[in-house]
């Protein structure tokens, strides 16, 4: 029982990093794009600025919890995939230097390759993240005690970059979203205006993966219905989406893309349990949440810190998001 | 090249790396309070452009601790998967908690420092930078617990599957290898504070400008150099020492370089080991000292090297040098500090040029020493990972192999020397503009463009 509330104590912080650092990668990754001067992408810079960093901590805490509730996993999936994992850390530090050390050099040059490199390398992670997300969905080719027996190269199959795809679809527009509903003016404007054009790729790839998910999984899901439940919560979600960009109504469009992306993560989680890393087809091997277990004292305390720990991190964040959300508009910049 | 060789060469130079941006972190945190607490008492514009200086030195050293940062958790995994896989219920709670208590109220109210100054009250203001300073220093505690407990595991039980099962996270949490070994660490991070902002404070008196802030800054900065340079000494790092003492012999008398087995075992002051030869070659000794140190009485026992097979010696020429030159560093604070506090008092010190010259040039001594503090705990621990329970020969993953491990070395060599380049650029610069008030244009600005 304890490990069960484990996966989805995990499952729960990995959403609400996506969630959350989404619109921010989602933003840095379309701001070129979306941004017709320096002064808008400073506006995009701005509006993320003070949030994005509380934002990636989900990840590390996400990452301590597995660590400490399933070692055995952490364990095995760090090393397992050595050197994407290292990538995907070699971009989220370059990363998180492009937009704190741009705001420090007020040069044309300094702050336009920091923005390119801001919006690449943002880019490349949800990319890699959603190709990792499709590889644990679809499973592994593994051995007897879990270690993955395949290359980086045999990690870039067309069922992951599928989902890789629409991992970027999706949090661009989450991210469009986002500026929509925190920066003013012309530039908000335009980023509900893009979510339009956007949305019909995110649909096509939503369908396409669905198709191939009912195609690709063999033997039977165990919490199907949940699985089923939560693709219908996205797909309504997704619609509702359109509708409020269209009607220009920023917030409720910013709920819609979370409930969207919460309703695809659902999904994901459904299907992948009980398995923290599930075996390619019926091959043998993998990890369930029971073989992985810690002993259930351990889950029981960890769980009360870790949960009394995240109410308090929900109060002060959102008293401090409400206490911050001004508007940002977009200046006319002196560089 | 061994495996475990690659992965602990790259695990040393990533830590030691992102260790300089924490005690900048933690040094200047309470400063920052400070500042801003001057301002809300008083009103006074001169505080509040003093808390704005030091909340941009600490955004730099924040911006690249947290980057540098995240590559530790993750090395845990990637790096040393046995290790994870064998201890992680017991190591992974600290880390856990580390996260959800610590990095979210550091990183959540450093945005209202950096982008709130007009957008909150003074008194959020302040309760912001209260709150990450609680942040960066709690942080630091559950890594020196999850370090105590590898120095010294307690609250544990093992399990069914020969794996380690957490049996008391309270014991884990308080355990007696913590307690001063934090507050050694903490006091070693706010030397090194001190020493910044009077160092920094001892430039613009030299540079002759800026000297309002430069007096403010030499005043409070030599202040707290004192205190902690003494607290760092006692208690902190003689209760620390005990507790090597008591749970690691053979540690040190690996920092003393004492290899034979004495009663009043005699204080090395300086001397090169001669590991081979078992003895210190041209040795300066205080006869007696090492065993009042250690035990509290001239004509106690001390187990020397040689008592301890050779498998269990940690390195011996690195554990005592790195001892050495901390303690040497740490002796060396006291007199620069205690020099420029009596200047101080008798009200000569901003116009002592010699003493100021010495608080700037000091500046990155601290950080030395910190470094040194920590390879003396680490290297010192060798050949264990968790003392007594784990040799770190069996700790790395087994399916990584040095080739890998050499390539993310390279790729993190060349990552930080980079990040290194930026940080220095971008510190000297902030330092070049001066925590006085700035104009609205900043005068490097170009024209903006047409658009």
């Amino acid at each position: 029982m304890t490990s069960i509330i484990a996966f989805w104590l995990i499952a729960l912080m990995l959403s609400a990093y996506t969630l959350l650092d989404g619109y921010d990668l989602g933003a840095a990754a379309i701001a070129p794009l979306l941004a017709r001067a320096r002064a808008e992408r400073s506006a995009i810079v701005e509006s993320i600025g003070p949030f994005w960093s509380g934002n990636e901590v989900w990840l590390v805490a996400a990452g301590g919890t597995l660590f400490a509730l399933f070692p055995q996993a952490y364990a095995v999936t760090f090393s397992g995939f050595y050197l994407p994992f290292i990538v995907v850390l070699w971009l989220l530090m370059f990363r998180g230097i492009a937009i704190e050390l741009r705001e420090h050099l007020p040069g044309a040059m300094w702050m336009d390759f920091w923005d390119v490199a801001f919006s690449l390398s943002s880019a490349l992670l949800i990319l890699l993240f959603g190709v990792a997300l499709g590889n644990l969905v679809h499973g592994l080719p593994l051995d007897r005690s879990g270690y993955f027996l395949g290359t980086f190269s045999s990690l870039l199959n067309p069922y992951a970059l599928l989902v890789g795809a629409l991992a970027v679809a999706g949090l661009v527009q989450h991210g469009l979203a986002y500026v929509g509903d925190n920066v003013a003016g012309a530039l908000g404007d335009r980023a509900l205006r893009y979510i339009g054009r956007l949305w019909w790729f995110v649909l096509l790839a939503y369908l396409g993966l669905s198709a191939a998910t009912i195609g690709a999984l063999r033997g039977p899901v165990p919490i199907a219905p949940l699985a089923v439940a939560a693709s219908a919560v996205a797909l309504a979600s997704l619609a509702a989406l359109r509708a409020f960009a269209a009607r220009r109504r920023s917030g409720p469009a910013f709920l819609a893309s979370s409930a969207f992306l919460a309703g695809l993560l659902a999904a994901a989680a459904a299907t992948m349990y009980p398995y923290l890393i599930r075996p390619y087809r019926d091959t043998p091997g993998g990890l369930t949440i029971f073989q992985a277990s810690p002993p259930a004292m351990t889950v029981a305390i960890s769980l009360v810190v870790a949960l009394a720990g995240l109410a308090a991190v929900i109060a002060y964040s959102s008293f401090v998001r409400k206490r911050m959300s001004a508007k940002v508009v977009v200046r006319e910049e002196t560089v | 090249m061994d495996v475990v060789l690659a992965d602990r060469l790259q695990f040393s130079f990533t830590m030691m790396f992102h260790y300089l941006f924490p005690i900048g972190t933690m040094g200047i945190a309470p400063f920052i309070v400070w500042y801003n607490y001057r301002a809300l008492a008083t009103g006074e514009q001169k505080n509040s452009d003093a808390a704005r200086f030091w909340t941009k030195i600490f955004a730099l050293n924040f911006a690249v601790g947290v980057v540098t940062g995240i590559p530790m958790e993750f090395q845990f995994g990637t790096n040393w998967a046995l290790f994870s896989a064998q201890t992680g219920a017991v190591v992974g709670q600290p880390l856990m908690i580390e996260g959800v208590y610590a990095f979210f109220l550091e990183s959540v109210f450093l945005g209202v420092l950096l982008y709130g100054r007009e957008r909150v009250s003074p008194r959020l203001y302040l309760a912001s930078a209260v709150a990450v300073w609680l942040g960066s220093w709690l942080s630091g505690y559950l890594i020196v617990v999850t370090d105590a407990w590898m120095q010294h595991p307690v609250g544990y039980a093992i399990g069914p599957a020969g794996r380690i099962e957490l049996q008391s996270l309270a014991a884990v949490l308080f355990s007696p290898f913590a307690g001063w070994q934090y507050a050694h660490v903490i006091t070693g991070a706010v030397v090194a504070g001190g020493f910044v902002v009077a160092g920094i404070g001892a430039y613009y008196l030299l540079a002759k400008r800026d000297a309002e802030f430069g007096r403010t800054f030499v005043r409070d900065g030599v202040i707290v150099a004192l205190v902690s340079s003494a607290l760092v000494i006692f208690p902190t790092g003689d209760r620390n020492g005990a507790d090597v003492t008591a749970y690691q012999p053979v540690k040190l008398a690996a920092m003393e370089g004492l290899f034979q087995s004495s009663r009043g075992a005699p204080l090395a002051i300086i001397g090169m080991p001669d590991v081979a030869a078992h003895n210190l070659i041209d040795p300066v000794f205080v006869p007696d000292l090492l065993s009042f140190l250690a035990y509290g009485n001239f004509r106690a026992g001390v187990d020397g090297l040689t008592s301890y097979a050779t498998a269990l010696w940690p390195p011996v020429e690195l554990t005592y040098y790195a001892y050495h030159v901390m303690v040497g560093l740490g002796t060396l604070f006291i007199a620069i500090a205690a020099g420029a506090a009596l200047l101080l008092w008798r009200r000569r010190l901003f116009e002592t040029p010699l003493a100021l010259w010495a608080l700037l040039l000091a500046m990155p001594f601290p950080y030395i020493a910190s470094e040194a503090g920590w390879v003396v705990a680490e290297v010192g621990r060798q050949p264990w990972i968790v003392y007594g329970l784990m040799k770190t020969q069996a700790a790395a993953s087994p399916n990584v192999v040095s080739g890998e491990t050499i390539f993310t070395l390279i790729g993190f060599a060349g990552m930080y020397f980079l990040l290194g380049v930026l940080f220095l650029l971008l510190t000297l610069r902030e330092i070049a503009i001066g925590p006085g008030p700035q104009p609205q244009n900043p005068p490097a600005a170009q024209p903006a463009p047409a658009r």
